[in-house]
């Protein structure tokens, strides 16, 4: 079951490189909540209720419904629709997503470690590239903020890999932390869109020497 | 029965001390920013003062103590927050008198000190992280207030500082996250899952080098945003031009502590492993882009608070320079960071006192200050002797220092190349500065307007006096606390 989870992430993947709209990528991440949890649900072997419930926290109501919600208020008020800039073509995106996949299948095939579940890893592995790429083909700060998003969820996936057991409370705290980053990058998208108008990034071209 | 009971109490409360004042100061900045009212404002910031000088006397006064559980005052945490204290004194001072001078609203002044106390608060709690998880938490949460104090002047030029400071730390940090899951990685084989630092520490024989490396590289990057140099030394070169001046002062010295900090933890773990040599030479390399990126700028410079922005990127260039050679490089680094520190605050809260007179930053606006103000010539004197290291400032010691290490190691073409790039730096910067004393300005000055306090370089004074002090007359408890800090790298 956690095998389905992790291939239904990977499509989530190269649908971001097929979006061109930008309510889609809202509705991504909100997918990537939903299948991050199945993935961690599916994979415990016994659950305790403070997990069970920090797990539903974490996966479920932020990652699927705050940080979708919220963004998606940025998103309307900026009245952003259509990603207007595709400075690499779909096509593309969606072969450096399946060679990204490959590259993770074969390193995490090559890992053979003990201590490393390789099949979180690989597509950990993949998405926090994606999330890289994702970030450098886009001209808008709000596809900035998704494919951070992107990252972070890689990023959890990732510590699901290496299985670190860290204290409850420093989990909270690194939740809460990422959290609150992303609203006050929201905040700021919005006094952008007020300021200059655009959330494109030739604007914030001020600052050079 | 009682009286153990008590004794468990007692001992239970006074672990908890750190927790405690980092509690306190939330509620602090929260009142502030919810009470709203000046004379409020101003007790209750002298009062987080008071509690944060506290702190740090307890926490030299329980050297090597574990405290509320993920915190540990160790001597490297112990010696940066000494710095912190000083110059969290001489900010809020500084503060105090660019929001005077500005007139902004009551909300947006609440706003600044709120934000102030719990960036500092963050700061401490990086300082003295003893998991490096915490450390990580911190150095995250630091972002996020320096964002928002970046954005003080609601200007666009600050929006988009702030902006690209808040998104590419961010990105940064969670690289190296990334770095500290494979620290965990190469941790749990051993058993290893709490990335407790001394636990780590305990067991780096058995860590493999792959992922060590493989974490240096990913924590060495995503703190370089926090720590201005190579890589991603542009956002904070950003931030410390528009941010208002204290706030430059302050995040373009503490703040670039903080993440030299989280670099040298995973040093540390590295240091006692045969990847020590490869780590060092992966420092080596940014140190020296970091200074030849600085020595290039500063010579097409046209902005005095970007000048200063680039010269601290020369600076933590040497720093991590220091670092990668080792030897009596590790102790010539923990001076030059404490000297640096004080040394270009100084500059900074200077360049706010010129704003005064001349409204603006730019080069070709501001000239012929000693003029204007002779007792802040006097003071931009000394900054430039200090901070370019020129005798007798502290700085040239530590920098002599990290040349003996580079001379030592045989490390002769490193050396000499960087000591042609500060003889660049040292032209450019010394051009500029002598501009804005004795130069003609294109602009005429409205000098009626503003009518000069001396006392406002009472702070810069002492500063600059602490840098030549500690150079030649380093006290005892200074010097122990340095060389217990890099015991473990030798």
């Amino acid at each position: 079951m956690t095998y389905l989870f992790i291939i239904l992430y990977a499509i989530t993947l190269i649908y971001f490189a097929l979006s061109e709209r930008v309510k889609k990528f809202v509705w991504l991440l909100s997918i990537q909540g939903v299948i991050l949890f199945g993935i961690v649900f599916f994979s415990l072997n016994e659950i305790e209720i403070f997990d069970f419930i920090f797990i539903l926290a974490e996966t479920i109501l932020v990652k699927t419904i705050i940080v979708p919600w919220f963004i998606n208020k940025v998103r309307k008020r900026n009245n952003l629709k259509r990603i207007h800039e595709p400075s690499v073509p779909v096509f593309y995106s969606i072969i450096v997503v399946v060679i990204s996949l490959l590259i993770s299948f074969l390193v995490s095939n090559h890992l053979q470690s003990n201590y490393i579940h390789t099949k979180y890893f690989t597509v950990s592995f993949a998405s926090i590239l994606f999330g890289i790429y994702f970030i450098i083909i886009h001209k808008n700060i709000f596809s900035h903020v998704v494919g951070y998003l992107i990252i972070e969820n890689g990023i959890f996936l990732l510590s699901l890999a290496v299985g670190s057991e860290m204290p409850m409370m420093v989990n909270m705290a690194i939740l809460l932390d990422v959290l609150m980053g992303v609203l006050v990058l929201g905040v700021f998208i919005n006094r952008i869109g007020n300021t200059f108008e655009s959330t494109r990034i030739e604007q914030l071209s001020n600052l050079k020497d | 029965m009682k009286v153990p009971e008590l004794n468990n109490y007692l001992t239970l409360k006074i672990s908890i001390m750190f927790l405690i004042f980092i509690i306190l100061s939330f509620i602090l900045s929260l009142s502030i920013y919810l009470v709203r009212n000046d004379l409020y404002t101003k007790i209750i910031s002298s009062l987080f003062l008071l509690f944060l000088i506290l702190i740090i006397g307890y926490a030299y006064l329980h050297l090597e103590e574990t405290n509320s559980w993920y915190f540990k005052f160790d001597n490297p945490g112990v010696l940066l927050a000494l710095v912190l204290g000083i110059l969290s004194l001489a900010t809020f001072y500084h503060s105090f008198l660019y929001l005077k001078r500005h007139k902004f609203l009551v909300k947006q002044e609440a706003g600044y000190y709120s934000t102030l106390i719990m960036l500092i608060t963050a700061m401490m709690s990086a300082y003295f992280a003893e998991n490096i998880a915490v450390l990580w938490i911190s150095i995250e949460t630091t972002t996020l207030f320096v964002s928002i104090l970046i954005f003080h002047e609601r200007t666009k030029e600050a929006l988009e500082a702030a902006w690209k400071y808040l998104f590419v730390s961010s990105v940064g940090v969670a690289l190296a996250f990334i770095g500290i899951l494979f620290l965990s990685i190469t941790a749990s084989s051993s058993g290893i899952t709490d990335l407790s630092l001394s636990h780590l520490l305990n067991v780096t024989q058995l860590m493999n080098p792959i992922w060590l490396k493989m974490a240096f590289l990913l924590t060495l990057t995503g703190f370089s945003a926090k720590m201005g140099i190579f890589p991603l030394y542009t956002v904070a070169v950003d931030a410390h031009t528009v941010a208002p001046p204290p706030i430059s002062a302050f995040i373009s010295t503490t703040l670039m502590n903080v993440g030299f900090l989280g670099i040298f933890r995973v040093f540390t773990v590295v240091a006692q492993t045969e990847v020590l040599q490869w780590a060092q030479n992966v420092l080596i390399i940014a140190g020296v882009i970091s200074i030849f990126m600085s020595a290039i700028q500063l010579l097409r410079i046209k902005h005095y608070k970007r000048m200063f922005a680039f010269s601290s990127l020369e600076h933590m260039g040497l720093v991590a320079l220091g670092l990668g050679i080792g030897g009596i490089g590790y102790y010539a680094v923990f001076l030059h960071l404490v000297f640096h520190s004080f040394a270009k605050a100084g500059l900074f809260y200077q360049i706010g006192q010129v704003h005064q007179y001349f409204k603006s930053y730019w080069i070709k606006d501001a000239a012929g200050y000693f003029n204007i103000n002779p007792t802040g010539g006097l003071m931009l004197i000394l900054g430039l002797i200090t901070i370019l290291a020129i005798p007798p400032s502290g700085l040239f010691i530590s920098e002599f220092l990290i040349f003996k290490a580079m001379f030592v190691q045989g490390q002769y073409y490193i050396a000499v190349f960087v000591l042609i790039l500060l003889t660049v730096i040292i032209y450019s910067f010394s051009k500029n500065i002598l501009h804005l004393l004795y130069g003609e300005a294109d602009k005429d000055v409205e000098q009626k307007l503003v009518k000069a306090n001396p006392y406002e370089t009472i702070s810069q004074f002492i500063l600059f006096g602490l840098v030549i002090y500690l150079g030649i007359n380093p006290p005892l408890f200074f010097t122990n606390l340095i060389n217990n800090a890099i015991a473990i790298l030798n």
